[in-house]
């Protein structure tokens, strides 16, 4: 009896060992995917031009339907991706992106792999250097990566790998690799398009939760265009918004109880929609929505059918512009983007408010589709943070009808 | 202040329920370092039950009906069911340390390095990711909190200062783990089977001479321990983490061990402590939007003190409580030693 019970607890410990070295690429594992047929490469460039800038014709599959994980049978994995910190599935920001290398790679018979830096939310530039390395020898023909936060791994990478197209998603060019393709977006018209319905549809007392401390572009691009949106739309209306504004508790981008306590305390106050802008920190913020009947703006992609809180979202198209990219590899046109940056924006069809599910009740899908083509046409700019040192005009500006309180 | 009070029981009830685990392990005689292990273990339990609950059809008619007893009773049984898998993973540790003797200390730290790494695992093979939380389009508050709209009430009504703060916004497992905290209290302090479980662990030969079987207190002691850190565990990511269980616990079952030692391992005093830190806990996140007299004015926040003052609060205070206290603080005497009979 004694021995039987010392085995379990033996075995029980071997089973934590496996436990730790399962981020770890693991090519044993089964998927449900059928292999993809192999030397069918070649085969398949042809197909591929689509029109610059433009989001290709979506497959008529959904994301969801595609595995996260497949098996190839040479084990090889063509495309492959590198997430940011937070989770894979954050039904935001890194599942988005991953949603265009899945489409792509089902509608092209492309094999195609995730890899998850080491160490979560703690993930180091080696880690990310690893994950890259491990994706290249793990036979990557492209390699997207996501994040802001891979600059310096990527800087590295590519460097090491000259030959290997990597894709870039929310960075800026590096110098000297022509093999790297930045894809930023422009997240202020976004932003900018959220912030005017939010102030249109009535709300009054806005909050904005961000990502990264505030030393992310793509969301302190957000957040600034967010308030100028409120700001605009508050002087056509001729009242004065309250936004909340702060950078606290989001740096990993997760979900947290302090976040969660601080965005109660704010809906206790008579905050009435906070716009969660970074992955998985949306958990907490909806949780605290739900327990206030506050109201929620989402990020990077449709978030509505998350919770009944969110009421509209600012996306951006990085399924689209993955797929995009990727088909640029693939058709022989890298080039055209490799070693520089390329900003989407509301002229690329790739900013925007989902219409599919829309909610609110006083301002229209035909308003809105009226001002995003005036953004498009350039007839309405909003005022982009490119620099460092640009993150400080959101305090610097002085706002005609907002009453900004930064709370750090 | 109803909302600083309301947040403070938050953060206050896990670390005082599991604090009360530490104390029925300790009393009986056997250090319980694995608290934190047996939360994530117990959060993670909890939130698959839930998880996997919400896809029945009882539920997930009752939360379409918006019938609030059955959803009531969903929660009662995954903090069951949390409790019962703390219970059975602290086997483990008494297994060790009653059984084989083992160093209670050693023990316990296997099992808080085992606890992330398997719930980890576990969660990868089920979700594949990550973070386990609830079924898609749900969260935590929706299905669980009790509101002013429970009872029918209109949302506007005001309830006063009472009701605002103890009936609107608050889970049932707030409520039910300050009632096993009496419960509790009173089991060990009041009856027949206290007393013999704190002599076992203040003078276990003495204990045995007089006929009570030490080894099956120290065992009923770990296990109450596993229970009620197991359902700590799972009320912690209840109400303050939507329902998410990511292997990690943020420390509470750590600091829960500190509330004990802060406490003087007696129940009253630890609930004190455990408000106390709940408390600060609740001024370093929200600092900024509390308004204490209800003037409209956030005072802590016009001050101009550093944001990172606030954040170091509970874990000051903790230090300069524990600087006073700790002199006059008296672990039970036989914490620690494995029993041998015939040690004399």
């Amino acid at each position: 009896m004694k021995k039987l019970f010392a085995m379990l607890l033996a075995m029980a410990m071997m089973v934590s060992l496996f436990a730790c070295s399962n981020d770890k690429p693991d090519p044993t594992k089964e998927g449900s995917e059928p292999p993809a047929s192999q030397g069918t490469e070649e085969s398949a460039k042809p197909e591929e031009s689509s029109a610059p800038s433009e989001a290709p014709a979506a497959p008529a599959e959904n994301p969801d339907d595609i595995p996260d994980t497949m098996t190839s049978s040479d084990n090889k994995y063509q495309v492959a991706f590198i997430t940011d910190v937070g989770q894979l599935k954050d039904k935001s920001f890194n599942q988005g992106t991953f949603d265009g290398v899945k489409l792509y790679a089902a509608a092209n018979n492309k094999s195609y792999k995730y890899y998850q830096p080491a160490n979560g939310d703690q993930a180091t530039d080696d880690d990310r250097y690893d994950a890259m390395k491990f994706a290249v020898e793990g036979g990557a023909e492209v390699v997207v990566c996501a994040g802001f936060m891979q600059t310096a791994a990527l800087s590295r990478a590519a460097a090491e790998f000259p030959d290997v197209p990597f894709i870039f998603i929310d960075g800026s060019p590096i110098d000297g690799c022509d093999n790297v393709a930045a894809i930023a977006f422009a997240e202020h018209q976004s932003g900018y398009l959220a912030g005017y319905a939010v102030v249109k549809e009535g709300y009054e007392k806005l909050g904005f939760s961000g990502g990264g401390g505030g030393t992310n572009p793509a969301c302190c691009r957000f957040g600034y265009g967010f308030v100028q949106g409120a700001n605009d739309a508050a002087k056509e209306l001729g009242k004065t918004v309250d936004i909340n504004y702060s950078w606290l508790y989001g740096a990993s981008f997760s979900a947290s109880t302090d976040l969660q306590t601080m965005i109660n305390g704010w809906y206790n106050n008579g905050t009435e929609i906070v716009f969660a802008c970074g992955g998985s920190m949306f958990q907490s913020i909806v949780a605290a929505a739900a327990a206030n009947d506050g109201a929620v703006v989402g990020v990077d992609v449709d978030q509505s059918a998350q919770s009944d809180t969110v009421v509209t979202s600012a996306m951006k198209g990085l399924s689209a512009s993955v797929q995009w990219a990727v088909a640029k590899v693939y058709d022989d046109s890298f080039s055209d983007i490799g070693g520089k940056g390329t900003s989407l924006g509301a002229k690329d069809d790739a900013v925007g408010l989902p219409t599919a599910t829309w909610s609110l009740e006083n301002y229209s899908v035909e308003e809105y589709e009226a001002q995003l083509a005036d953004m498009a046409s350039g007839k309405l700019v909003v005022d982009s943070m490119e620099t460092e040192a640009d993150f400080a005009k959101l305090t610097t500006t002085a706002w005609s009808n907002v009453k900004l309180s930064v709370i750090e | 202040m109803t909302f600083l009070i309301q947040q403070t029981l938050l953060y206050a009830v896990p670390l005082m329920i599991v604090a009360l685990a530490g104390v029925f392990a300790e009393r009986s005689g056997i250090i319980n370092l694995a608290l934190e292990g047996i939360m994530i273990f117990g959060a993670f339990v909890g939130v698959l039950f839930v998880n996997l609950m919400q896809g029945a059809a009882l539920f997930h008619d009752a939360y379409a009906a918006k019938n609030w007893l059955v959803l009531q009773g969903l929660e009662l049984l995954a903090m069951l069911a949390a409790a019962v898998m703390g219970a059975v993973f602290s086997l483990l540790l008494s297994f060790a340390s009653v059984n084989l003797k083992a160093d209670q200390t050693i023990g316990g730290t296997a099992l808080n390095l085992m606890a992330p790494a398997l719930v980890l695992f576990l969660i990868r093979i089920i979700a594949n990711q990550n973070t386990l939380g609830m079924a898609d389009g749900s969260d935590a508050a929706s299905w669980f909190m009790i509101k002013k709209s429970t009872f029918g009430i209109d949302r506007k009504t005001d309830l006063g200062f009472l009701g605002e703060t103890f009936i609107n916004k608050v889970y049932l497992a707030t409520y039910v783990c300050i009632l096993l905290f009496i419960v509790l209290s009173v089991l060990l302090y009041k009856t027949r089977f206290g007393l013999r479980l704190r002599s076992c662990g203040e003078n276990p030969q003495a204990a045995d001479s007089l006929g009570i079987n030490v080894y099956k207190m120290r065992y009923a002691g770990t296990t109450i321990s596993g229970a009620l850190a197991g359902m700590g565990g799972f009320v912690y990511a209840l109400t303050t983490a939507n329902c998410a269980s990511t292997g990690d616990v943020a420390g509470f079952g750590f600091l829960a061990l500190a509330v004990m030692i802060f406490g003087n391992w007696k129940p009253l005093n630890i609930a004190g402590a455990a408000l106390l830190f709940g408390l600060f806990k609740c001024v370093a996140a929200s600092y900024a939007s509390i308004d204490i007299n209800g003037d409209g004015i956030f005072m802590l926040q016009e001050i101009g003190v550093s944001s990172h003052v606030y954040r170091m609060l509970p874990y000051v205070i903790t230090l300069v409580v524990l600087a006073f206290t700790s002199q006059k603080s008296r672990a039970p005497k036989a914490e620690g030693i494995p029993y041998d009979k015939g040690q004399r």
